[in-house]
């Protein structure tokens, strides 16, 4: 599925987007931390940390790890904090 | 009296600068805080809802905290509450630093002016010396060297003036024309919505000059400040990152991505031209730096250079800016949407009520209702042109300096379905239809149409709701923002820090225990929050608030988002969750 991050994550991912393949949220989360120390404030163990938040495909918030993912879905990975 | 006061207000007649120590009574501190509730709750005692807000009678609050002062991070803020020429109805805009310290340093809790200043005048409060329970010394002086002078000249100038001691609070020539969304500036921070700059330009007063340096005793000294330094260290971590590291700014990609990036006064959600004025691009450009408030620990403030040469000039960016002057009005250039910005911080206009009402101009340009063929949709030209205009209340400038309601009626055509406003107030940078939980709180809300004084925006962006298809489920949740919103504009501290409590009120309450010595609970606090609220809308109740004004414009019950056929909210649904809301209220 395609991954993309915004905001901190995106600076501390250092890209913009990338693919990856995971079954649920906690399994597509628990790969990008290993695969990417810097986003270690971000993700603890299978789940983000309360101030970032997860978004599949733009319609629905994500928080259980348990979610089941897609191979078409695109993930989006954000601050939890929307305000201006 | 508690500690964390000085128990009075200092009320002074502009007429002739006299002035006297009022007391506040304890219960009245302790039901209404400090900031938005103690304002709200003097204008209220000064009958205040009735007056003509541009007239002398008018009353215009600065209100104080018991934690200003303290070393709790962020406390250095004040609200400015008056009643809006822009709304007719409650007004509480809150800015920050050292204008907080040294008005609180004056020895009063709230400074209430009132009357008219015979001549563009200076109103200087000065403490310096003065004995515990003495009126400080209050007094006119001309301001005829700064009439027509920018906000930032002017302070720059009263301090060298006065003294480097005195903290400046000022407007620019846009408060002393009158427009109705003239800001009151401190520091370049602006006590920005609503139009308390024009508030103060009717009373003659360009600005309040204030030095002083009395404290207030703490209840239990120790125990606050290790809160302190836990606040503090919580105020580096993950919660705060989006403020320290890109700004508000951050949003603009992530909502243009959603389709929440509200475009060409509200006619889409996406933005083409985002990237350009995202702070990823901006960085990457520009030159830029940092800055905080006084007694702060985040450093939200990111500063980015613009001009031909790209870094001559700074100008403070937040998202609200970046939207209201770019994408709401389709300019993508962002050394224009920079120069806009700066332009509006100078002459004292509030940017979003400025980008919404020229949005709203061009618009009805477009649709040939209005013949000013040089005011097109992604011009910077001419959306710097059409500031100028609004800051002079030159030409067509007279007309937009009304702000985007009022301009509408003069218009005609039914523009009113399209005016980008709630109550008059231009409407911030989240698309009501595909955030519905914000558009509740956008209808509702006392002040107008406001991000500040409801956070539904976080219910939107989050597992408890469906953004685009809310149901009454939603109401709780955004009641409970306005809620959180309302202690913390009164307690008063930055709603920057809201993420790093695990439990606001049960927190709020032991920071308040520990600066006034209240046995203070959780449950109090949530009442009092509630009581914040309701006391605003009292305020608009007197002022003639009708349930009709609880609603949005036309133009977002009528269509879905082109961009997003899903982001659609029909008027019956719309209707529903405001009649919830004034339910669970109970109203």
């Amino acid at each position: 599925m395609h991954v993309e991050f915004f905001g901190v994550p995106r600076e501390r991912a250092g890209v913009s987007e990338l693919e990856l393949h995971a079954d649920t949220l906690g399994q597509l989360l628990g790969t990008l931390a290993d695969r990417m120390p810097s986003l270690s404030e971000i993700i603890r163990h299978d789940r983000l940390h309360p101030a970032f938040v997860a978004n599949l495909n733009g319609d629905r918030f994500v928080t259980d790890p348990r979610t089941p993912l897609r191979a078409d879905d695109c993930v989006l990975i954000l601050s939890a904090d929307a305000g201006g | 009296m508690p500690s964390g006061y000085h128990g009075c207000v200092l009320r002074i007649d502009a007429s002739s600068g006299h002035a006297e120590r009022v007391p506040v009574s304890d219960d009245v501190l302790r039901a209404y805080l400090g900031g938005s509730g103690l304002g709200t709750r003097l204008l209220l005692d000064a009958g205040a809802a009735e007056a003509d807000p541009l007239s002398p009678e008018a009353s215009l609050v600065f209100a104080f905290s018991p934690l200003v002062g303290s070393p709790l991070t962020t406390s250095a803020k004040f609200a400015v509450v008056s009643k809006s020429p822009l709304t007719g109805r409650i007004n509480d805009s809150l800015a920050s630093s050292g204008f907080a310290v040294a008005g609180k340093g004056a020895g009063c809790d709230a400074i209430v002016i009132f009357g008219q200043a015979p001549e563009l005048s200076v109103l200087v409060i000065d403490a310096e010396g003065m004995q515990d329970g003495a009126l400080p010394a209050v007094r006119l002086e001309s301001a005829a060297d700064f009439r027509g002078a920018t906000c930032g000249d002017t302070e720059d100038g009263l301090r060298a003036r006065l003294g480097a001691a005195f903290r400046i609070a000022s407007i620019g020539p846009a408060g002393e024309r009158l427009v109705r969304y003239a800001t009151i500036s401190h520091d370049g921070r602006h006590a920005g919505r609503g139009g308390s700059g024009a508030v103060l330009g009717a009373k003659r007063i360009k600005a309040l000059a204030v030095r002083g340096k009395r404290r207030v005793e703490w209840a239990r000294p120790t125990e606050l400040t290790a809160l302190s330094r836990d606040l503090s260290k919580r105020s580096f971590g993950p919660a705060t990152a989006k403020y320290r590291e890109l700004g508000t700014a951050t949003n603009l990609l992530t909502f243009n991505r959603f389709g929440a990036l509200p475009t060409r006064n509200f006619q889409s959600g996406t933005f083409d031209e985002a990237a350009n004025l995202s702070p990823e691009t901006l960085a990457a450009t520009r030159e830029k730096t940092r800055a905080s408030c006084v007694a702060c620990t985040i450093g939200c403030e990111h500063i980015y250079g613009f001009g031909p040469n790209g870094a001559k000039v700074g100008v403070r960016v937040e998202y609200e800016s970046l939207f209201a002057l770019g994408s709401l009005c389709g300019v993508g250039d962002s050394d224009a949407v920079l120069r806009a910005s700066k332009r509006c911080d100078e002459l004292g206009i509030d940017t979003i009520s400025a980008g919404g009402t020229i949005a709203f101009a061009m618009e009805c340009v477009d649709r040939g209702w209005l013949d000013a063929p040089w005011l097109v949709f992604g011009s910077g030209e001419a959306l710097l042109r059409a500031i100028e205009l609004i800051g002079a209340r030159e030409g067509l400038g007279d007309l937009l300096a009304e702000g985007s309601r009022r301009a509408a009626a003069a218009i005609g055509h039914d523009s009113i379905a399209i005016a980008p406003q709630v109550k008059g107030l231009e409407i911030p940078g989240y698309e009501p239809r595909a955030l519905q939980t914000m558009a509740l709180g956008f209808a509702v809300g006392a002040r107008g149409a406001d991000h500040n004084r409801s956070g539904a925006y976080e219910v939107d962006f989050s597992d408890r709701v469906d953004r685009r298809h809310v149901t009454l489920d939603a109401v709780r949740h955004a009641i409970e923002t306005e809620d959180k919103a309302a202690m913390m504009d009164s307690m008063i501290l930055c709603k920057f820090l809201r993420g790093v409590f695990e439990d606001f009120y049960g927190e709020s309450a032991v920071m308040l225990s520990a600066v006034t010595g209240w046995d203070v609970t959780r449950d109090e606090l949530r009442e009092t929050a509630r009581r914040i609220v309701a006391a605003k809308r009292e305020f608009n109740l007197r002022a003639g608030w009708t349930p009709a004004e609880d609603t949005l414009p036309e133009r977002f019950l009528n269509t879905p988002l082109p961009n997003d056929p899903e982001a659609a909210l029909s008027r019956e649904r719309l209707d529903a969750l405001v009649a919830e809301y004034h339910r669970q209220r109970g109203w």
